[in-house]
């Protein structure tokens, strides 16, 4: 039903599909002179008989994994500092006294390199004989039995039997309490260290670490202290044995019955890639998929735990509301009250309002542009501060609303000015880039806004405007530095737009870049990047679903509030008829006079569209709950009962439409850069458009207070709510307390 | 026209081919697979016979859209099998997919195809076999991956400013 359009422009209508499906199966997303990898020399040795050419400096486990040769191991991980210290990927290497360990050994030219020999055996034999001399076998009970690096490896280098008796047993280790979120069960533990590189280099936490050598190494947070990092579900992920695992899932599913499905997350702008595990009809886990473009191998906490939100608060069945009290109806008796509501709200034109919430998906919107615009209404408003209006960027242009350097493009950046936001909470993923940069060249960060505990230093310029004008006029130090850099990145949040000030600072960045257009603004580089947070943004703006100036200043007597659980319940009038869709029984369905129930993000294949203008499909997991219906064919078939019908039937031809609106709709998984002079126009129509706007002075603040519950979804989920009692409130909830516990704390 | 539209058409017409067929002759012989181990596996370059002329399957199942993509790792293990290999799954059916049985709790389903996946060894083969089943497909290209050289000297190099890292490990 939906296939892969090309990535050039308008194709014959005659070529074969399944021609122009395999031509263009590679994805080339942004390649660009600047993002090409250096230069290096390529060095050729042999592994198991194999010549393998890798890049200079590659660890020899590379090199292996290269020629197809898979080596086990423990501690090495792709996206992690090398460690060297499970000893797992011992290989042979000719005229080498004694195996070697693959991850911490260069790549040599001409190396002779065996993985498959009796002696590499024989070695890893031995490494895991010691390892399992530790390790408790409670497989059984265990979260991670069937998915679990040391089970499989065991399999093939494990002994049937042990030749160690110990009279005092095996090693015991006492449990850490990392949080709501993380499970420990150190017994478990084989020292890997993954979990402390993560928390160390990519997550930020430094407080995670070793104490003791040898036998009495332990992991821990040195005090008791939880671990309170939005990444911190990553750890689960790269614990190689049982003994960090999830609590939320602890004991509910096993991996072997779960059916994955690969989707798309919708919980903020990054759109990060994760593959949805569902048993039944219930999503168990959600659990990240490797997509260096995007996320890379982590997702945010939000991601992985607010799944259970799913399964709360849910509208199943369509309801109408009587006298004050909603009373479940069929769809057919729904479709007719609104029809009645319409006609006795005396709606016309453009006081029919339509409001897109933070998870619309793109089909839908576009079905509900479509649908207002057929009664005759411009009035598609979004649901932020301030969404009752045109944005200030304009959604002429796609430079000024999207990220256009790309999220991977962020590691090339070697200065960064945060305007008004705080990645840490609007984009967690992002952040980590930020922070991996940060680490390992010479990046510096300046911040504008609230100050914010991100996970790099920063130097902060000040709260408001007038910082930003400073900065502007080349004041301060890190003004200079920003002027010296080769590929100087601005971070705009989406924050700025709803902010009094957003048109005074819109027209400063403008000028700014155009000025400063030789190295912000070149076809290899576009420094000027806006930070959505919510993951509707950019569709909307994409399809235009913004309202014009004149429908804005009419006051709605008809609100359609699509996901729109944000709304100042003051701005809705109060004759208005309102119809809520969605799939949350949140603020938004609690104005309405009829909700219908809509599909959740697992619960429906749709287009979205992230911050990057990343074009990326969902795939629905599990079924929609009772009689809730995917959101489009909800627009459509009321459409059809108010009397316009719109012209799609199925989501091919839908998709056709979004295709007429913007190709890059129906192209996945790439970013289009928008050329310098369509940027460059962007940018003066928007300074234009700006021009003499006031400063007020009010401080920037940052717009996600609480990172935990942003959304129906996550405000619905429990493990949420015990999060943000845990971290954002600080109680100490969660904690097993066992000193308090009359027994011991066992398993 | 966009380019689904024509593919939609393209479908129509050779749906109005296969009928044809069906009433002429049997005569027209259905493409034979072919699996080499080589990635070049022809692409049906004529239209092919669909299996359902023959195989008397439903003709519900044609208009299901299914999906032919790699899946990805599992992020809790590190081994790499099975990983060359393309699936072809079908998407969920809207409202008959799954529901919890009242009388067990367990989840029953009216979609016969809800619990098939079937593994190819390229990309070519799962297409190919789509367009003999004459299903509905979306290529899902796989992510391409980004793995710097590594290095355990990394670990020990210089930094001439402020230290940025205190690790722990």
């Amino acid at each position: 039903m939906l296939r892969l359009v090309s990535t050039a422009s308008r194709p014959a209508s005659s070529g074969r599909l399944s021609r122009v499906v395999c031509s263009n199966c590679v994805s080339t997303g942004r390649r660009t002179f600047a993002s090409s990898s250096a230069l290096r020399a390529d060095i050729t040795l042999t592994v198991d008989g194999k010549e393998v050419t890798v890049p200079q400096g590659s660890a020899l486990i590379q090199a292996c994994e290269a020629a197809g040769s898979p080596v086990p191991r423990f501690c090495y991980h792709d996206r992690l500092a090398i460690a060297g210290n499970c000893r797992m990927c011992l290989v042979e290497v000719e005229r080498s006294p004694k195996p070697v360990a693959s991850c911490a050994m260069p790549a040599m030219p001409g190396a002779k390199v065996f993985t498959n020999t009796p002696l590499v055996h024989e070695a890893r034999e031995g490494v895991m004989e010691f390892l399992l001399a530790n390790h408790p076998l409670d497989c059984p009970i265990c979260d991670q039995g069937g998915e679990c690096d040391l089970q499989d490896q065991s399999m093939r280098y494990g002994s049937d039997r042990s030749r160690f008796h110990e009279i005092t047993g095996k090693r015991a280790v006492e449990d850490k309490d990392l949080g709501p979120l993380v499970k420990t069960s150190m017994n478990r533990c084989i020292q890997c260290t993954r979990c402390v590189r993560f928390a160390n280099e990519v997550a930020g936490v430094e407080e995670l670490g070793t104490t003791g050598r040898g036998n009495d190494l332990q992991i821990g947070m040195y005090v008791e202290k939880t671990m309170d990092s939005e990444l911190s579900g990553n750890i689960v992920d790269l614990c190689p044995v049982g003994a960090l695992t999830s609590k939320p899932y602890a004991f509910h599913a096993r991996p072997w019955e779960l059916k994955n499905t690969e989707s798309i997350d919708v919980l903020d702008a990054v759109g990060s890639n994760i593959r949805v595990d569902s048993r039944g009809v219930q999503v168990m886990r959600i659990q990240p998929r490797t997509n260096d473009d995007v996320n890379e191998e982590w997702i945010s906490d939000k991601t992985r735990y607010a799944y259970d939100g799913l399964k709360f608060q849910r509208l199943t069945t369509p309801l109408v509301k009587q006298g004050d009290r909603f009373v479940s109806a069929s769809w057919h008796d729904a479709f007719t009250a609104i029809v009645s509501g319409l006609a006795s709200s005396g709606a016309k034109g453009d006081e029919i309002q339509a409001i897109a919430g933070h998870l619309a998906d793109t089909e839908s919107l576009v079905a509900l542009k479509d649908f207002t615009n057929r009664l005759g209404s411009d009035n598609t408003a979004l649901d932020q501060a301030g969404g009752y209006a045109p944005p200030v960027a304009g959604v002429d242009v796609r430079s000024n609303y999207l990220f256009n350097s790309t999220i991977p493009g962020v590691e090339q950046a070697d200065v960064i000015l945060l305007v008004g936001t705080n990645p840490r909470h609007e984009a967690a993923v992002l952040n980590s880039r930020i922070r991996k940069s940060w680490l390992h060249t010479g990046l510096e960060v300046g911040l504008i806004g609230e100050r914010a505990d991100t996970t790099y230093g920063y130097d902060y310029l000040g709260q408001d405007a007038k910082a930003l004008a400073d900065f502007v006029a080349g004041k301060g130090e890190f003004a200079k530095k920003f002027q010296a850099a080769k590929k100087p990145l601005i971070i705009v949040g989406s924050a700025i737009s709803e902010h009094a000030d957003g048109p005074a600072v819109y027209n400063a960045l403008a000028k700014f870049v155009e000025k400063n257009k030789s190295r912000l603004v070149t076809p290899e580089w576009n420094g000027f990047s806006v930070l959505q947070r919510v993951a509707s943004r950019a569709a909307a703006y994409e399809i235009g679903f913004v309202p014009t100036k004149k429908a804005a200043a009419v006051k709605p007597k008809f609100i359609y509030l699509l996901n729109a659980d944000e709304v100042d319940p003051k701005s809705i009038p109060k004759d208005a008829f309102v119809v809520y869709q969605g799939h949350h029984g949140d603020l938004g369905a609690s104005l309405a006079d009829v909700c219908l129930p809509a599909a959740a993000y697992t619960e429906k294949s749709t287009t979205w569209v992230n911050t990057e203008g990343r074009t990326q499909l969902g795939r629905a997991a599990v079924p929609p709950p009772g009689a809730s219906r995917e959101d489009w064919k909800i627009v459509r078939a009321l459409s059809e009962v108010v009397g316009s019908p719109l012209p799609y039937d199925d989501v091919v031809t839908l998709r056709d439409r979004m295709w007429e609106i913007s190709p890059t709709l129906v192209r996945y998984d790439t970013t289009e850069p928008t050329s310098v002079d369509v940027a460059l126009t962007g940018l003066k129509t928007l300074a234009a458009h700006t021009a003499g706007a006031k400063v007020t002075g009010v401080p920037f603040k940052k717009p996600v207070a609480n990172f935990y519950q942003t959304d129906p979804i996550s405000r619905a989920s429990v493990t949420m709510a015990q999060t943000t009692r845990a971290f954002v409130n600080g109680e100490r909830y969660g904690f097993s307390e066992s000193e308090k516990s009359s027994q011991a704390a066992f398993a | 026209m966009s380019l689904i539209r024509a593919s939609t058409q393209a479908f129509r017409q050779t749906i109005d081919l296969r009928t044809a067929v069906r009433a002429l002759s049997s005569e027209v012989k259905a493409p034979v697979e072919s699996r080499t181990e080589t990635a070049e596996v022809a692409i049906p370059t004529k239209d092919v016979l669909t299996a359902e002329v023959l195989s008397g399957a439903p003709t519900e199942l044609r208009h299901r859209p299914v999906r032919i993509y790699q899946p990805a790792r599992n992020t809790m293990q590190s081994g790499g099998a099975k990983m060359e290999r393309w699936r072809i799954d079908f998407d969920i059916l809207q409202g008959g997919g799954r529901w919890e049985n009242p009388l067990m709790g367990w989840a029953s389903s009216a979609d016969y195809m809800q619990g098939t996946r079937v593994s190819f060894k390229s990309k070519e083969d799962a297409i190919h076999f789509a367009e003999k089943q004459g299903w509905d497909y979306y290529v899902q290209p796989p992510p391409t991956k980004k793995i710097p050289p590594k290095n355990y000297a990394e670990n020990y190099v210089y930094k001439p400013n402020k230290l940025r890292i205190a690790r722990t490990k």
